[in-house]
């Protein structure tokens, strides 16, 4: 097993995170209310997504937006989110007038969605695009492979 | 489908080569009259299809030679409508045709003048037959991201109409595979542009050479590849053919990808709780074990060289998680349980002191 592979980085991080996750949250009763669920839950997944993008760094587009969309999710978001998006305006602009010149309808029907999708995905063109949806599958997989084996473990115990 | 049972294998050859054509053609921005023609009888596949082919023989043997097919196929397109069921009879019966010799030669015809018959219609001798492809001129932009889909494809000895546009597609292919030699002909005389001035690109049969098409083929090439990598990772990709519904099903599949980890979050969320509870209880209980046999001798010997046990804890543990991990899913249960004491390891490692950790390593020894 590679230990520097992408899939040994994000389990030593998420797992590092879910015993901190774990850590704070006081033992509660055995049935903790549905609040106390969503919470763990929101945080899990802030876990899961982080640890993902961190073993990515910042090679990938979509993991730069990851990071940079959980930052800012604080309050202080304002000027981030009129920063990010004045930015985003003109990379898509400059992108849509590279990649749409022939009106392609069912293409940029369906890369529209693809950038709503992929994170970050707003300003890049399609082949671009089409190489970080291919990244992000591949690492979308990974993090469900392992929340799963996780939750498996978990569930055993 | 009455073609089917109508002209036996030859029929059945063209009702696949008819799903592979309208998917193909779907996809594509043909002339609007097209679209109307495969929209009118209701949406159907193959039923559109064979719409376009019911027109009765000589005008389809028409189509081929003059200029304005547009007009042709228009020409038809209201009568589909009301009645599909008799004009295939009619088509079925040029079905004997002897298509072979006289179609072959205007499709080898076809393929010399269409490399004639440039997107910028400057060419020949043959004029309608040229032409004829200006009015396709823009599919063959689009409908080049299409030939490796429909490469594989149907035999050209079929009816008319089939035969014109598989007579195109193939001369795409054809302008395709030479245009990867000129690609690297293309790259080569590139790499010697640092000399000069001027890229001096030759020519290939019937390709403009502006650099703008020549940023645009290679930009096309570019998607192109990268949706064949696409296909090959979401599963149940590779049979769909068209950019569209390979879009589609891509779309379904990162949406499902996300959806499953959330899900999958929220229910290590509450399974949760639960654990950190019993991984306590069972870990104090096996080093209260420990503590009490022989171990317990050991535990100073064991604080010495804990600065290399730490820098293999760090390793183990995870290998022996990955290892875990790296088990078919199948095999997942029974896995589970002997991971337990790595996990438990890892766990304690962080939420307890150095004394418990020392001991998870030595259950690791143990192991």
């Amino acid at each position: 097993m590679n230990p520097s592979s992408l899939k040994s980085r994000f389990t030593t991080r998420f797992l590092r995170a879910l015993t901190k996750i774990n850590a704070h949250k006081p033992i509660s009763s055995s049935s903790p209310g549905p609040g106390e669920i969503f919470q763990r839950y929101r945080r899990i997944k802030v876990a899961a997504d982080k640890s993902m993008a961190y073993s990515v760094r910042s090679r990938r587009t979509w993991s730069r937006a990851t990071l940079w969309r959980l930052r800012t999710r604080s309050p202080r978001s304002r000027l981030a989110t009129h920063a990010r998006r004045s930015w985003v305006k003109t990379r898509s602009t400059r992108a849509a007038s590279h990649g749409k010149e022939k009106k392609e309808d069912g293409g940029t029907v369906e890369a529209e969605e693809l950038r709503e999708l992929v994170p970050g995905g707003e300003a890049m063109d399609l082949c671009n695009l089409l190489d970080e949806t291919a990244h992000y599958i591949k690492c979308l997989t990974t993090q469900l492979d392992i929340l799963d084996r996780q939750e498996c473990t978990s569930r055993e115990l | 489908m009455e073609l089917n049972a109508g002209t036996g294998g030859n029929g059945s050859h063209k009702t696949a080569s008819e799903r592979d054509e309208v998917a193909a053609l779907e996809s594509l921005q043909f002339t609007d009259e097209i679209r109307r023609l495969m929209s009118a009888p209701g949406g159907d596949n193959a039923s559109s299809f064979t719409a376009l082919l019911e027109l009765p023989a000589p005008q389809a043997v028409q189509l081929i030679q003059s200029p304005d097919s547009a007009k042709l196929i228009a020409a038809p397109a209201p009568a589909p409508a009301p009645a599909p069921a008799p004009n295939v009879d009619d088509f079925r019966g040029s079905f004997q045709f002897p298509f072979n010799c006289g179609l072959i030669d205007r499709a080898a015809r076809f393929s010399v003048f269409a490399g004639d018959g440039n997107i910028n219609g400057n060419n020949k001798s043959n004029s309608p037959e040229p032409t004829s492809y200006n009015s396709s001129a823009s599919l063959q932009k689009p409908v080049k991201s299409e030939p490796a889909e429909t490469e594989s494809s149907q035999p050209l000895v079929s009816d008319p109409t089939v035969e014109n546009r598989s007579v195109k597609r193939k001369d795409r292919e054809k302008v395709k595979g030479s245009s990867k030699k000129s690609k690297t002909s293309a790259k080569e005389s590139s790499d010697d542009a640092e000399k000069l001035p001027y890229v001096h690109v030759r020519a290939r049969r019937g390709q403009a050479t502006d650099s703008h098409s020549l940023a645009e083929r290679a930009r096309r090439e570019k998607i192109n590849a990268r949706m064949k990598l696409l296909q090959d990772l979401v599963p149940g990709c590779s049979k769909i053919s068209g950019t569209a519904l390979v879009l589609d099903e891509i779309i379904n599949h990162v949406q499902s990808l996300q959806r499953q980890v959330e899900f999958l979050s929220m229910r290590l969320a509450a399974v949760n709780p639960r654990i950190d509870f019993n991984l306590d209880s069972v870990f104090t209980a096996e080093s209260g074990s420990l503590m009490d046999s022989n171990f317990s001798g050991m535990v100073i010997p064991m604080m010495w060289p804990e600065v290399q046990l730490n820098g293999n804890r760090q390793q183990y543990p995870q290998q022996l998680h990955l290892d875990a991990f790296q088990q078919p899913v199948s095999g997942r249960e029974e896995v589970c349980n002997s991971y337990i004491t790595p996990e438990n390891s890892l766990l304690s490692y962080d939420s307890s002191g150095n004394s418990a950790s020392l001991h998870s390593n030595q259950l690791k020894m143990e192991l």
